[in-house]
């Protein structure tokens, strides 16, 4: 269980980014947080990653606090990030440097398999295109088989058709070890395809707006009118959320906030 | 999107380049090769015809000559050792110098404070202006030269680390973390693969260096050395011996450079910039 209690952040600059976030995620849940630009999204999935340390709060996994990074858990940015003096194989391996180098061989080979990409494990990251960097980045973070896996808007560089590629790849390889899933995007398509809850933000400062269950049977149908049913729910929660005359829906309080606008 | 344009600017440029593949590795470096023979030709034939008297400006021919003689002589080993001695000295000591405190500078906030505005105030000096103090202290003998050329040395190699170490990409960094590796796994596995394309830059432009000063060690007070042998050629009136020196310095220089760039390229096969020049 992953406990996010009160989870502020305030930067050393002044900056107000995110305040008193709460959500408990049991083990396997998908989540998408979704919100406009500066409401703390990035800032509470660097919290959880242990990466920045909340200024007010805890994050805590199976009731440890999390305060540095963890191993049991991972997270995948925007960018794929791999270390470019690295093949492709010794990337995806990169964390497994604590393992005898046959059980990372074999593990990073059926990695490289699950994710296609076998024939480019010998490849340089420049050598490879922006959706098959990404793969290994997934491959990389799911390799030591975290239990929580962050995704901080990791498709929202690529091209439509390879997202929607990745995104039900992605669905494929969560369904081996189920680990819970974090995900971060500013599209409604996609936290709708994936999550089994929406928490949709509000900026300044980012706090929790509208929680929405997502209760579709997967895989989804991204054609179906259930589906268009939820993404409406989700954009109307996301107009509503940048409507400063539309107070919290959740039980916070929004005193003074009407002065921003 | 991307696949579409590039598909064919690749195969306009694959096709001439994977046939005549043997001539372009020769000729490539023959073409660079072209003006200076064309001029040293020139030069020969304008003496040849009897144009000048080639007595300043002696022909490739003299230059040669000369250098065949100072090779049969022994003479010739015994100024390249002493020199390439010198050079290989200082280098090694201004790298070694160079790289810690470039390091410790980069790496550590609070010494790149305390000690960086100091080594930038020297580095401001010309460093020929440190010769006759070296002199001064430490004889005029090899340890003063050897002194001079790390001193030269150490700038850009100091320069080159610190500023390596502090440009490495924060995102790169942020994935150690992730992974949660310790200080020096940090280093080994993140910081030295990222900062080593940079390093490679400062010790070539160190190594240049090394060249430069050795010559102004040389022209000090040397009995042997190439500077000597520039400086005895000045005194004595040999411009030949002079050319001579000068070349032998163009080619020493040049082979060293390419020794470090030989040396490296496995290690920097990654590199974007390595494989579009089609090394391997």
């Amino acid at each position: 269980m992953l406990a996010l209690k009160d989870v502020g952040k305030t930067y050393p600059n002044g900056v107000h980014a995110l305040e008193r976030f709460s959500a408990e995620i049991s083990p396997g849940e998908i989540i998408a947080i979704i919100g406009g630009s500066g409401c703390g999204k990035s800032t509470l999935l660097r919290a959880i990653a242990g990466l920045d340390r909340a200024s007010t709060g805890s994050v805590s996994l199976d009731n440890a606090v999390i305060t540095s990074p963890h191993a049991k858990i991972g997270i995948i940015f925007q960018e794929p990030r791999l270390l470019p003096w690295l093949s492709v194989a010794d990337n995806i391996g990169f964390g497994l440097a604590d393992l005898s180098a046959e059980v990372r061989r074999e593990r990073v080979a059926s990695a490289l398999a699950r994710v296609g990409l076998t024939d480019k494990a010998a490849a340089w990251p420049r050598e490879l295109s922006g959706g098959q960097a990404q793969r290994v980045a997934i491959a990389r973070a799911l390799v030591p088989q975290p239990e929580v896996l962050l995704l901080d808007e990791p498709f929202s560089a690529l091209d439509a058709f390879t997202r929607r590629d990745l995104q039900d790849h992605l669905l494929d390889l969560w369904a081996d070890t189920r680990p819970t899933l974090i995900l971060v995007t500013h599209d409604v398509d996609e936290a709708v395809v994936l999550a089994d809850r929406v928490l949709v933000m509000r900026p300044r400062p980012g706090r929790l707006f509208e929680e929405i269950t997502i209760n579709l049977a997967r895989p989804r149908d991204r054609k179906s009118e259930l589906f268009d049913t939820f993404k409406r729910r989700v954009l109307t929660a996301l107009d509503r959320s940048l409507d400063r005359s539309v107070r919290d829906v959740t039980d916070k309080s929004s005193a003074g906030e009407a002065m921003w606008w | 999107m991307a696949m579409t344009v590039d598909l064919p600017a690749l195969e306009q440029t694959a096709a001439p380049r994977a046939a005549p593949a043997r001539w372009s590795r020769l000729a490539r470096p023959a073409l660079g090769l072209l003006v200076p023979v064309v001029l040293a030709l020139g030069w020969e034939l304008v003496v040849y015809l009897g144009y000048s008297n080639g007595r300043l400006v002696p022909p490739p021919s003299k230059v040669f000559q000369t250098i065949v003689e100072l090779a049969r002589s022994g003479e010739l080993s015994r100024h390249v050792l002493a020199t390439l001695w010198r050079v290989g000295a200082g280098f090694a000591l201004g790298v070694i110098a160079g790289t810690i405190m470039g390091a410790i500078s980069g790496y550590w906030d609070f010494a790149k404070r305390l000690l960086d505005p100091t080594v930038q105030a020297l580095r401001a000096i010309p460093s020929l202006a440190w010769v006759p103090l070296f002199v001064l202290w430490l004889g005029i003998f090899e340890t003063s030269k050897v002194a001079l050329i790390a001193v030269g040395v150490f700038f850009p190699i100091y320069l080159g680390v610190m500023g390596a170490i502090l440009s490495v990409d924060r995102k790169i960094v942020e994935v150690g973390r992730v992974f949660r590796l310790s200080g020096p796994a940090m280093i080994r596995r993140i910081l030295l693969p990222a900062v080593l394309p940079a390093y490679v830059v400062a010790l070539r432009v160190g190594l240049g260096l090394g060249w430069m000063f050795v010559v102004a060690a040389e022209l000090i007070g040397a009995s042997e050395g190439l500077g000597y042998l520039l400086l005895d050629g000045q005194q004595l009136g040999k411009p030949a011996q002079i050319l001579a020196a000068i070349v032998i310095f163009a080619i020493l220089g040049k082979l060293t450079d390419w020794l470090i760039e030989v040396a490296v390229a496995p290690l920097l096969r990654w590199q974007d910039a390595f494989g579009a020049r089609g090394g391997a």
